[in-house]
């Protein structure tokens, strides 16, 4: 990473600051409409890192379960195109139905605590790895697979060496797409019921009209969001050495 | 008490590769028709034909990753082929190092070489045939695109094959590059310490299949069949002769020649 990319976005964000807290001052606006940089930053306490390392842990363990899902049911597809034909309309049919809507029906399954959350959070992660595991699983040049035939490469040999290598990009982005799905959903999970994370301190907070603490709980889901965004993009760059990638 | 004569038909050696009556459909494309072809013993073969006749699909063919219609016979000398084969792209593995390419097929299939040092001698002695040895840790970004396909040649040439199967392999590389690797190719061929012995080489450039080729093959448009043959009496080592060859009488008549026999396909 180079210093300009860190340099020039931790300028603007302090003038954004800067600029914020003056025109809140000068305009004179009301706490519970608009709450100053200052007053966000009083809102930071103990009991807020709780709830967000709360949500931070439903997050990334749906993350890294509907990965781990998505891929071997990739693999599945590719190698058994029967069974691509049968389910890819209902991975379909699942991805289109609204997470909001089955967010209930998980807290009545799963109830209030992390269970809810995580399968709220796997939901919506699945689809993108899925999609995207195939096509890259499928990616193989021609030629490629003709040469390790030709050098009677048993299938896992041509699965280990050359299917799966070839799928790494198309993962990587997927899970870059995946990262701030994964705090949408256990968000939203927490939205419909529960009694700790990020989801629930807006809502409280909104009860309350406790502005600034929405924002600081809105600011730290972006930041878990980021951090998630960040690590994959430092796996991927590791893996996927070969080609540009953007920048975490 | 009488002698028996070697029969001439004996003594002629076995063809490495023999096609007799091969058709080939792909779909509901007729690539070949009725197409007989041999390839000899230590010989240099160009085949040559308008685009999209099915010449790599006849690669294909002897290469046994495509098998003729019906009757058609694709008859090998040996049981299992020692051949190797360089596409028009490098197909390279991005994420292997240029020496990791090359060793690559010593690691799979049933000919997997289970000695380490074996495998590095091995790829060291291919990556230095083509020039790449201070390249080995490289990987294919960063290196250019006749590099790249010179890598291609060293990965066919490290399970030292007896037989070599180019498909179009410079045909996406520039004039100057393209001349050094036709040098390059013809002395690898024309070292007598390799036991690489025939090449069979597929290319839509008449002057590339003279220079390199004993015999050129001419096909005709699709359905492919062979409709000329030209021998090419260029003197040998080509490779030293190599800058001088497109100025003597006899490149130019097997030019003609291959032109003539397009001309008529």
């Amino acid at each position: 990473m180079n210093a300009k990319d860190v340099l020039y976005p931790a300028v603007l964000l302090v003038v954004i600051v800067v600029a914020w807290q003056t025109a809140i001052r000068l305009l004179a606006v009301p706490e519970y409409l608009v709450p100053a940089p200052s007053a966000i930053a009083g809102a930071f306490d103990g009991a807020l890192l709780r709830h967000a390392a709360t949500t931070f842990g439903e997050a990334l363990l749906g993350f890294v379960g509907a990965n781990i899902l998505a891929l071997l049911t990739a693999i599945a597809f590719v190698y058994c195109p029967p069974l691509e034909r049968s389910f890819f309309p209902f991975a379909i049919a699942l991805k289109t139905t609204p997470l909001v809507a089955l967010a209930p029906l998980l807290v009545i399954w799963l109830g209030t605590g992390l269970g809810s959350k995580v399968v709220a959070s796997m939901l919506i992660c699945f689809f993108p790895t899925l999609v995207n595991g195939v096509k890259g699983l499928k990616s193989v040049e021609r030629e490629a697979a003709e040469l390790f035939a030709s050098y009677g490469a048993t299938s896992f040999e041509t699965f280990w060496r050359l299917r799966l290598p070839s799928s790494l990009p198309y993962v990587l982005s997927a899970l870059k797409i995946s990262t701030s799905l994964a705090v949408v959903g256990a968000i939203v999970g927490e939205f419909v019921g529960a009694n700790q994370g990020l989801g629930y301190l807006v809502l409280v907070s909104s009860y309350h009209m406790e502005t600034p603490a929405m924002f600081a709980a809105i600011v730290c889901a972006a930041a878990i969001g980021l951090i998630l965004f960040w690590a994959v993009g430092l796996v991927e760059a590791r893996l996927v050495f070969w080609q540009k990638v953007d920048r975490p | 008490m009488s002698a028996v004569q070697p029969s001439p038909w004996t003594s002629a050696p076995a063809p490495v590769i023999a096609l007799r009556e091969c058709s080939l459909t792909l779909g509901t494309t007729a690539v070949a028709r009725d197409l007989s072809l041999e390839v000899r013993e230590g010989e240099f073969l160009a085949i040559v034909g308008p685009s999209g006749c099915g010449k790599s699909s006849l690669l294909r063919l002897m290469m046994g990753l495509l098998r003729p219609d019906g009757a058609g016979q694709v008859g090998a000398r040996a049981e299992k082929l020692a051949a190797g084969m360089v596409f028009q792209k490098p197909v390279l593995m991005p994420w292997l190092s240029a020496e990791r390419n090359v060793g690559l097929s010593l690691r799979l299939g049933p000919g997997r070489i289970v000695s380490k040092a074996e495998r590095t001698a091995r790829t060291e002695r291919a990556l230095r045939l083509v020039g790449l040895i201070e390249f080995r840790r490289h990987h294919p970004h960063e290196l250019s695109g006749g590099m790249q396909q010179r890598l291609a040649i060293a990965r066919a040439l490290v399970a030292e094959p007896t037989l070599l199967l180019l498909d179009e392999p410079f045909g996406a590389l520039d004039e100057l590059t393209r001349a050094t690797l036709n040098r390059e190719l013809l002395r690898i061929w024309e070292n007598a310490e390799s036991c690489l012995s025939t090449i069979v080489l597929v290319t839509h450039s008449i002057a590339e299949a003279v220079t390199l080729a004993d015999r050129v093959l001419v096909l005709s448009p699709r359905p492919a069949r062979v409709s000329a043959t030209v021998e090419v009496a260029l003197p040998k080592p080509r490779s030293v002769h190599f800058d001088d060859l497109e100025q003597m009488d006899c490149f130019r008549d097997a030019v003609r020649s291959v032109r003539a026999g397009i001309a008529r396909a």
